[in-house]
Protein backbone atom coordinates (compact mmCIF):
# COMPACT_ATOMS: atom_id res chain seq x y z
CA UNK A 1 0.00 0.00 0.00
CA UNK A 2 1.52 3.49 -1.12
CA UNK A 3 1.05 6.55 0.52
CA UNK A 4 -1.98 8.01 -1.12
CA UNK A 5 -3.64 4.64 -0.59
CA UNK A 6 -3.22 4.58 3.08
CA UNK A 7 -4.68 8.04 3.59
CA UNK A 8 -8.02 6.94 3.81
CA UNK A 9 -6.77 4.36 6.58
CA UNK A 10 -5.11 7.81 8.16
CA UNK A 11 -8.31 9.66 8.30
CA UNK A 12 -9.92 6.37 9.99
CA UNK A 13 -7.45 6.55 12.46
CA UNK A 14 -8.33 10.24 13.25
CA UNK A 15 -12.00 9.02 13.52
CA UNK A 16 -10.97 6.12 15.56
CA UNK A 17 -9.12 8.18 17.86
CA UNK A 18 -11.98 10.32 18.40
CA UNK A 19 -14.70 7.78 18.84
CA UNK A 20 -16.44 8.96 15.70
CA UNK A 21 -15.53 6.21 13.36
CA UNK A 22 -19.11 4.53 11.82
CA UNK A 23 -19.95 1.32 13.67
CA UNK A 24 -19.74 -0.57 10.43
CA UNK A 25 -16.17 0.30 10.06
CA UNK A 26 -14.67 -0.15 13.60
CA UNK A 27 -14.27 -4.06 13.28
CA UNK A 28 -12.65 -3.48 9.52
CA UNK A 29 -10.44 -0.72 11.31
CA UNK A 30 -9.12 -2.74 13.78
CA UNK A 31 -8.25 -5.89 11.73
CA UNK A 32 -6.45 -3.79 9.96
CA UNK A 33 -4.60 -1.41 12.89
CA UNK A 34 -3.33 -5.26 13.99
CA UNK A 35 -1.11 -5.12 10.92
CA UNK A 36 -0.10 -1.48 10.15
CA UNK A 37 2.60 -0.22 12.14
CA UNK A 38 1.90 3.23 10.43
CA UNK A 39 -1.67 3.55 11.58
CA UNK A 40 -0.83 2.39 14.98
CA UNK A 41 2.00 5.08 15.14
CA UNK A 42 -0.74 7.44 13.89
CA UNK A 43 -2.88 6.73 16.39
CA UNK A 44 -0.18 6.85 19.18
CA UNK A 45 0.26 10.18 18.04
CA UNK A 46 -3.15 11.19 17.81
CA UNK A 47 -3.81 10.28 21.06
CA UNK A 48 -2.63 13.07 23.51
CA UNK A 49 -4.67 15.28 21.59
CA UNK A 50 -7.72 13.76 21.84
CA UNK A 51 -7.11 13.45 25.98
CA UNK A 52 -6.50 16.91 26.09
CA UNK A 53 -9.85 18.15 24.75
CA UNK A 54 -11.45 17.77 27.70
CA UNK A 55 -9.19 20.21 29.40
CA UNK A 56 -10.61 22.87 26.84
CA UNK A 57 -13.64 23.09 28.51
CA UNK A 58 -15.20 26.38 30.09
CA UNK A 59 -14.68 25.00 33.64
CA UNK A 60 -17.78 25.12 35.58
CA UNK A 61 -18.04 24.88 39.44
CA UNK A 62 -19.76 21.53 40.44
CA UNK A 63 -22.36 22.22 43.14
CA UNK A 64 -21.38 21.19 46.68
CA UNK A 65 -24.22 18.99 46.72
CA UNK A 66 -22.98 16.95 44.66
CA UNK A 67 -20.12 15.99 46.72
CA UNK A 68 -21.85 15.60 49.50
CA UNK A 69 -24.15 12.97 47.98
CA UNK A 70 -21.26 11.15 46.48
CA UNK A 71 -19.58 11.26 49.31
CA UNK A 72 -23.15 9.92 51.92
CA UNK A 73 -23.48 7.14 48.56
CA UNK A 74 -19.21 6.05 49.12
CA UNK A 75 -19.98 6.41 53.18
CA UNK A 76 -23.02 3.95 52.82
CA UNK A 77 -20.87 1.56 50.93
CA UNK A 78 -18.50 1.13 52.95
CA UNK A 79 -20.55 0.96 56.16
CA UNK A 80 -22.87 -1.85 53.99
CA UNK A 81 -19.25 -3.60 53.59
CA UNK A 82 -18.81 -3.24 57.20
CA UNK A 83 -21.81 -4.96 58.17
CA UNK A 84 -21.23 -7.86 55.80
CA UNK A 85 -17.96 -8.84 57.60
CA UNK A 86 -18.28 -11.15 60.13
CA UNK A 87 -14.95 -9.92 61.71
CA UNK A 88 -15.91 -6.73 62.33
CA UNK A 89 -19.20 -5.71 64.99
CA UNK A 90 -20.41 -1.95 65.38
CA UNK A 91 -20.46 -0.17 68.25
CA UNK A 92 -24.07 -0.09 69.00
CA UNK A 93 -23.99 -3.39 68.17
CA UNK A 94 -21.31 -4.63 70.88
CA UNK A 95 -23.31 -2.63 73.23
CA UNK A 96 -26.54 -3.60 72.61
CA UNK A 97 -25.23 -7.00 73.33
CA UNK A 98 -24.52 -5.58 76.97
CA UNK A 99 -26.67 -4.65 80.20
CA UNK A 100 -25.14 -2.17 82.45
CA UNK A 101 -26.82 -2.65 85.86
CA UNK A 102 -30.03 -4.16 84.11
CA UNK A 103 -30.64 -1.76 81.82
CA UNK A 104 -30.31 -2.31 77.86
CA UNK A 105 -29.02 0.01 75.46
CA UNK A 106 -32.06 1.93 74.61
CA UNK A 107 -32.27 3.92 78.01
CA UNK A 108 -28.45 4.14 77.87
CA UNK A 109 -28.82 5.99 74.72
CA UNK A 110 -31.37 8.48 76.26
CA UNK A 111 -29.45 9.27 79.43
CA UNK A 112 -26.23 9.70 77.49
CA UNK A 113 -28.25 12.07 75.49
CA UNK A 114 -29.54 14.04 78.22
CA UNK A 115 -25.95 14.11 79.51
CA UNK A 116 -24.95 15.50 76.30
CA UNK A 117 -27.43 17.86 75.48
CA UNK A 118 -26.49 19.24 78.88
CA UNK A 119 -22.92 19.81 78.09
CA UNK A 120 -23.49 21.43 74.56
CA UNK A 121 -24.10 24.65 75.95
CA UNK A 122 -20.37 24.38 77.32
CA UNK A 123 -17.20 25.91 75.80
CA UNK A 124 -18.62 26.48 72.02
CA UNK A 125 -16.79 29.00 69.93
CA UNK A 126 -17.92 31.18 66.90
CA UNK A 127 -14.73 31.49 64.20
CA UNK A 128 -15.55 34.13 61.54
CA UNK A 129 -14.15 33.16 58.38
CA UNK A 130 -12.32 35.94 57.37
CA UNK A 131 -13.97 38.95 56.30
CA UNK A 132 -16.41 36.58 53.95
CA UNK A 133 -20.00 35.40 55.42
CA UNK A 134 -18.75 32.39 57.11
CA UNK A 135 -19.27 31.34 60.95
CA UNK A 136 -18.16 28.26 62.56
CA UNK A 137 -19.68 26.53 65.50
CA UNK A 138 -18.06 24.23 67.40
CA UNK A 139 -19.36 21.97 69.71
CA UNK A 140 -17.26 19.32 71.80
CA UNK A 141 -19.95 16.62 72.80
CA UNK A 142 -19.25 14.89 75.93
CA UNK A 143 -19.10 11.40 74.73
CA UNK A 144 -16.18 12.67 72.37
CA UNK A 145 -17.68 13.75 68.99
CA UNK A 146 -16.88 17.23 67.65
CA UNK A 147 -19.54 18.55 66.11
CA UNK A 148 -18.84 21.74 63.99
CA UNK A 149 -21.62 23.94 61.91
CA UNK A 150 -20.40 26.11 58.81
CA UNK A 151 -22.56 28.48 58.59
CA UNK A 152 -21.76 30.48 55.14
CA UNK A 153 -24.25 33.05 53.89
CA UNK A 154 -27.71 31.16 55.33
CA UNK A 155 -26.56 27.76 54.23
CA UNK A 156 -24.56 25.13 56.48
CA UNK A 157 -22.85 21.80 56.50
CA UNK A 158 -22.47 19.70 59.71
CA UNK A 159 -19.42 18.18 59.86
CA UNK A 160 -19.03 15.37 62.93
CA UNK A 161 -16.32 13.92 64.42
CA UNK A 162 -15.74 10.75 66.55
CA UNK A 163 -18.50 9.39 65.85
CA UNK A 164 -19.51 5.60 66.03
CA UNK A 165 -21.37 3.48 63.02
CA UNK A 166 -25.02 3.38 63.45
CA UNK A 167 -26.25 0.32 63.96
CA UNK A 168 -27.72 -2.14 61.63
CA UNK A 169 -30.30 -0.70 59.38
CA UNK A 170 -30.08 2.78 61.09
CA UNK A 171 -28.46 6.30 59.59
CA UNK A 172 -27.80 9.44 60.75
CA UNK A 173 -30.44 11.94 60.44
CA UNK A 174 -29.53 15.86 61.30
CA UNK A 175 -32.59 17.89 62.37
CA UNK A 176 -32.92 21.77 62.51
CA UNK A 177 -34.35 23.40 65.71
CA UNK A 178 -36.55 26.59 65.30
CA UNK A 179 -38.42 27.48 68.65
CA UNK A 180 -41.05 24.69 69.65
CA UNK A 181 -40.18 22.74 65.29
CA UNK A 182 -37.97 20.59 64.52
CA UNK A 183 -37.43 19.97 60.71
CA UNK A 184 -35.29 17.06 59.06
CA UNK A 185 -32.41 18.24 57.15
CA UNK A 186 -32.92 16.56 53.60
CA UNK A 187 -30.69 14.06 53.10
CA UNK A 188 -29.54 11.53 55.81
CA UNK A 189 -25.61 9.94 56.28
CA UNK A 190 -22.76 7.90 57.87
CA UNK A 191 -19.78 7.97 59.02
CA UNK A 192 -16.86 6.95 57.50
CA UNK A 193 -14.08 4.42 58.81
CA UNK A 194 -12.89 7.15 60.89
CA UNK A 195 -15.32 8.44 62.41
CA UNK A 196 -15.82 11.46 60.40
CA UNK A 197 -19.70 12.35 58.77
CA UNK A 198 -21.05 15.42 57.19
CA UNK A 199 -23.94 16.68 55.53
CA UNK A 200 -25.70 20.11 53.73
CA UNK A 201 -27.76 22.21 55.89
CA UNK A 202 -29.84 23.87 53.55
CA UNK A 203 -31.29 26.91 55.40
CA UNK A 204 -30.05 27.72 58.52
CA UNK A 205 -32.42 30.95 58.91
CA UNK A 206 -33.66 30.98 62.25
CA UNK A 207 -32.07 28.09 63.98
CA UNK A 208 -31.76 27.62 67.00
CA UNK A 209 -29.55 24.36 67.61
CA UNK A 210 -29.13 21.35 64.94
CA UNK A 211 -29.71 18.05 66.32
CA UNK A 212 -29.00 14.74 65.40
CA UNK A 213 -30.31 11.50 66.03
CA UNK A 214 -30.13 8.03 64.65
CA UNK A 215 -33.03 6.57 62.31
CA UNK A 216 -34.26 3.89 60.38
CA UNK A 217 -32.37 3.74 56.99
CA UNK A 218 -34.41 6.18 54.85
CA UNK A 219 -34.76 8.74 57.81
CA UNK A 220 -38.46 9.73 59.40
CA UNK A 221 -39.87 12.98 59.48
CA UNK A 222 -39.75 13.57 63.32
CA UNK A 223 -36.89 12.16 65.69
CA UNK A 224 -37.56 8.66 66.64
CA UNK A 225 -34.52 8.79 69.04
CA UNK A 226 -33.01 11.26 71.53
CA UNK A 227 -30.62 13.43 69.59
CA UNK A 228 -26.78 12.44 70.75
CA UNK A 229 -25.77 15.67 69.02
CA UNK A 230 -26.71 19.05 69.88
CA UNK A 231 -25.38 22.14 68.20
CA UNK A 232 -26.90 25.33 69.49
CA UNK A 233 -26.35 28.40 67.39
CA UNK A 234 -26.37 31.92 68.06
CA UNK A 235 -27.85 34.67 65.55
CA UNK A 236 -28.92 32.58 63.00
CA UNK B 1 -4.92 -1.42 54.76
CA UNK B 2 -5.52 1.10 57.39
CA UNK B 3 -7.29 4.39 56.23
CA UNK B 4 -5.75 6.94 55.00
CA UNK B 5 -5.43 10.41 56.61
CA UNK B 6 -7.02 13.51 54.62
CA UNK B 7 -4.02 15.40 54.78
CA UNK B 8 -1.34 11.85 53.96
CA UNK B 9 -4.39 11.41 50.97
CA UNK B 10 -3.91 14.77 49.72
CA UNK B 11 0.05 14.71 49.17
CA UNK B 12 -0.66 11.52 47.32
CA UNK B 13 0.22 11.66 43.52
CA UNK B 14 -2.99 10.35 41.86
CA UNK B 15 -1.31 7.20 40.80
CA UNK B 16 -0.31 6.83 44.26
CA UNK B 17 -4.32 7.30 45.37
CA UNK B 18 -5.50 4.87 43.49
CA UNK B 19 -4.67 1.64 45.33
CA UNK B 20 -6.08 3.24 48.14
CA UNK B 21 -9.28 3.69 46.49
CA UNK B 22 -9.87 0.53 45.01
CA UNK B 23 -9.34 -0.69 48.59
CA UNK B 24 -12.24 1.51 49.50
CA UNK B 25 -10.68 4.35 51.14
CA UNK B 26 -13.34 7.61 51.20
CA UNK B 27 -10.70 10.23 52.42
CA UNK B 28 -8.54 9.09 49.36
CA UNK B 29 -11.83 9.25 47.10
CA UNK B 30 -12.66 12.24 48.47
CA UNK B 31 -9.43 13.80 47.45
CA UNK B 32 -9.54 12.07 43.77
CA UNK B 33 -12.80 13.82 43.36
CA UNK B 34 -11.78 17.13 44.70
CA UNK B 35 -9.04 17.20 41.92
CA UNK B 36 -10.92 15.75 39.09
CA UNK B 37 -14.66 16.59 40.21
CA UNK B 38 -14.69 19.92 38.41
CA UNK B 39 -12.85 19.45 35.40
CA UNK B 40 -15.47 16.17 34.81
CA UNK B 41 -18.53 18.51 35.89
CA UNK B 42 -17.43 20.85 33.62
CA UNK B 43 -16.67 18.31 30.34
CA UNK B 44 -20.27 16.66 31.43
CA UNK B 45 -22.08 19.86 31.18
CA UNK B 46 -20.01 20.85 28.42
CA UNK B 47 -21.53 17.33 26.09
CA UNK B 48 -25.08 17.64 27.86
CA UNK B 49 -26.07 21.28 28.64
CA UNK B 50 -27.77 20.50 31.73
CA UNK B 51 -26.48 20.83 35.29
CA UNK B 52 -29.04 17.88 36.54
CA UNK B 53 -28.24 15.47 34.22
CA UNK B 54 -24.30 16.64 34.47
CA UNK B 55 -24.39 16.18 38.16
CA UNK B 56 -26.11 12.77 37.53
CA UNK B 57 -23.55 11.65 35.18
CA UNK B 58 -20.91 12.62 37.62
CA UNK B 59 -22.25 10.95 40.51
CA UNK B 60 -22.63 7.76 38.39
CA UNK B 61 -19.20 7.88 36.64
CA UNK B 62 -17.36 8.15 40.30
CA UNK B 63 -19.34 6.28 42.31
CA UNK B 64 -18.31 3.27 39.15
CA UNK B 65 -15.13 4.16 39.90
CA UNK B 66 -15.63 3.51 43.32
CA UNK B 67 -17.06 0.16 42.87
CA UNK B 68 -15.15 -1.12 40.19
CA UNK B 69 -12.03 -0.65 42.91
CA UNK B 70 -10.76 2.05 40.51
CA UNK B 71 -9.28 -0.45 37.39
CA UNK B 72 -6.65 1.92 36.35
CA UNK B 73 -3.87 0.73 34.24
CA UNK B 74 -0.82 3.62 34.19
CA UNK B 75 -0.01 2.61 30.73
CA UNK B 76 -2.83 3.83 29.39
CA UNK B 77 -2.21 7.28 30.49
CA UNK B 78 -2.96 9.60 33.39
CA UNK B 79 -5.67 9.13 35.74
CA UNK B 80 -7.24 12.19 34.66
CA UNK B 81 -7.43 11.59 31.22
CA UNK B 82 -8.87 8.05 32.56
CA UNK B 83 -11.85 9.68 34.75
CA UNK B 84 -12.68 12.27 32.31
CA UNK B 85 -12.82 9.63 29.72
CA UNK B 86 -15.00 7.49 32.18
CA UNK B 87 -17.09 10.81 32.17
CA UNK B 88 -17.77 11.52 28.54
CA UNK B 89 -18.35 7.87 27.67
CA UNK B 90 -21.34 8.42 30.23
CA UNK B 91 -22.13 11.76 28.84
CA UNK B 92 -22.75 10.50 25.34
CA UNK B 93 -24.55 7.42 26.40
CA UNK B 94 -26.94 10.05 28.20
CA UNK B 95 -27.36 11.61 25.41
CA UNK B 96 -27.52 9.49 22.92
CA UNK B 97 -30.60 7.82 25.53
CA UNK B 98 -32.62 11.12 25.12
CA UNK B 99 -34.04 9.96 22.03
CA UNK B 100 -34.91 12.51 19.70
CA UNK B 101 -33.32 15.22 21.41
CA UNK B 102 -30.31 16.62 19.72
CA UNK B 103 -27.39 17.48 22.09
CA UNK B 104 -27.39 20.93 22.49
CA UNK B 105 -23.78 22.29 20.37
CA UNK B 106 -22.01 25.59 20.40
CA UNK B 107 -20.42 26.81 17.55
CA UNK B 108 -18.77 30.02 19.61
CA UNK B 109 -15.25 28.85 20.12
CA UNK B 110 -14.57 31.73 22.29
CA UNK B 111 -17.56 31.12 24.69
CA UNK B 112 -16.31 26.91 24.65
CA UNK B 113 -12.94 27.27 25.52
CA UNK B 114 -13.10 30.24 27.80
CA UNK B 115 -10.67 29.81 30.86
CA UNK B 116 -11.50 29.78 34.20
CA UNK B 117 -9.61 32.28 36.53
CA UNK B 118 -7.65 29.63 38.85
CA UNK B 119 -7.13 31.26 42.50
CA UNK B 120 -5.45 27.94 43.64
CA UNK B 121 -4.12 24.98 42.02
CA UNK B 122 -2.71 21.75 43.06
CA UNK B 123 0.19 20.49 40.65
CA UNK B 124 -1.89 18.26 39.24
CA UNK B 125 -4.48 21.28 38.51
CA UNK B 126 -1.41 23.79 37.19
CA UNK B 127 -0.37 20.87 34.45
CA UNK B 128 -4.40 20.74 33.80
CA UNK B 129 -4.63 24.50 32.77
CA UNK B 130 -1.23 24.43 31.07
CA UNK B 131 -2.52 21.52 28.69
CA UNK B 132 -5.80 23.29 28.81
CA UNK B 133 -3.98 27.18 27.86
CA UNK B 134 -2.40 24.60 24.99
CA UNK B 135 -5.14 22.59 23.78
CA UNK B 136 -7.58 26.03 23.65
CA UNK B 137 -4.82 27.98 21.44
CA UNK B 138 -4.13 25.09 19.29
CA UNK B 139 -8.47 24.63 18.52
CA UNK B 140 -8.36 28.35 18.50
CA UNK B 141 -5.83 28.22 15.44
CA UNK B 142 -8.16 25.90 13.44
CA UNK B 143 -9.92 26.85 10.44
CA UNK B 144 -14.02 27.05 11.84
CA UNK B 145 -14.95 24.16 9.67
CA UNK B 146 -11.91 21.51 10.84
CA UNK B 147 -13.16 22.69 14.48
CA UNK B 148 -16.56 21.78 14.01
CA UNK B 149 -16.48 18.28 13.42
CA UNK B 150 -13.77 17.92 16.01
CA UNK B 151 -16.09 19.39 18.65
CA UNK B 152 -19.43 17.55 17.09
CA UNK B 153 -17.44 14.67 17.16
CA UNK B 154 -15.69 14.57 20.93
CA UNK B 155 -18.41 16.76 22.27
CA UNK B 156 -21.69 15.63 20.59
CA UNK B 157 -20.59 11.79 20.35
CA UNK B 158 -21.53 11.79 16.55
CA UNK B 159 -19.97 9.71 13.78
CA UNK B 160 -18.36 10.81 10.79
CA UNK B 161 -21.45 9.89 8.54
CA UNK B 162 -23.77 11.51 11.37
CA UNK B 163 -22.07 14.40 11.17
CA UNK B 164 -21.90 14.55 7.50
CA UNK B 165 -25.54 14.21 7.24
CA UNK B 166 -26.31 17.39 9.38
CA UNK B 167 -23.48 19.65 8.05
CA UNK B 168 -24.81 18.54 4.66
CA UNK B 169 -21.02 17.61 3.50
CA UNK B 170 -19.90 15.08 1.80
CA UNK B 171 -17.88 12.13 4.00
CA UNK B 172 -14.70 12.50 2.52
CA UNK B 173 -14.94 16.19 3.48
CA UNK B 174 -15.59 15.49 6.95
CA UNK B 175 -13.18 13.04 6.88
CA UNK B 176 -9.90 14.91 5.76
CA UNK B 177 -11.37 17.80 8.20
CA UNK B 178 -11.28 15.71 10.94
CA UNK B 179 -7.92 14.49 10.50
CA UNK B 180 -6.16 16.94 9.01
CA UNK B 181 -7.82 19.22 12.42
CA UNK B 182 -7.01 16.77 14.62
CA UNK B 183 -3.21 16.70 13.73
CA UNK B 184 -3.18 20.45 13.56
CA UNK B 185 -4.07 20.41 17.31
CA UNK B 186 -1.55 17.58 17.73
CA UNK B 187 1.29 19.53 16.50
CA UNK B 188 0.73 22.64 18.31
CA UNK B 189 0.90 20.38 21.43
CA UNK B 190 3.94 19.02 20.47
CA UNK B 191 5.29 22.69 19.70
CA UNK B 192 4.31 23.42 23.16
CA UNK B 193 5.85 20.32 24.96
CA UNK B 194 9.63 21.33 22.59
Amino acid sequence: MNANEHDPRLEEAAAFALGALDADRVDDFRQHLEGCERCQAELRWLEPAVRALPEAVEQQAPPHELKTRLMEEVRADVAADRERSPSRKGFREWLGGLNFAGLTWKPLAGIAAVVLIVAAGVGYLVGNGGGSNVHTTEVQQKNGIVAKVVNENGKGELRLTGVEQPAKGKVLEAWVERGESVEPVKATFTPDEEGNASTQIEDLEGVDAVLVTEEPAGGTKMPTTEPFVNVPLEGS
Amino acid sequence: MTPVRREKAERLADEELMPWIAKKDPEAFEVFYDRHGGAGYSLAYRILGDRTAAEDCIQEAFISIWRSGARFDPTRGSVRSWTLSIVRNRAIDALRSKAGKAPKLTFDDEAILEARPAAEHTEAEVLAAETADEVRGALSHLPADQSRVIQLAYFGGFSQSEIAGMLDLPLGTVKGRMRLGLEKVRGELAEGMA
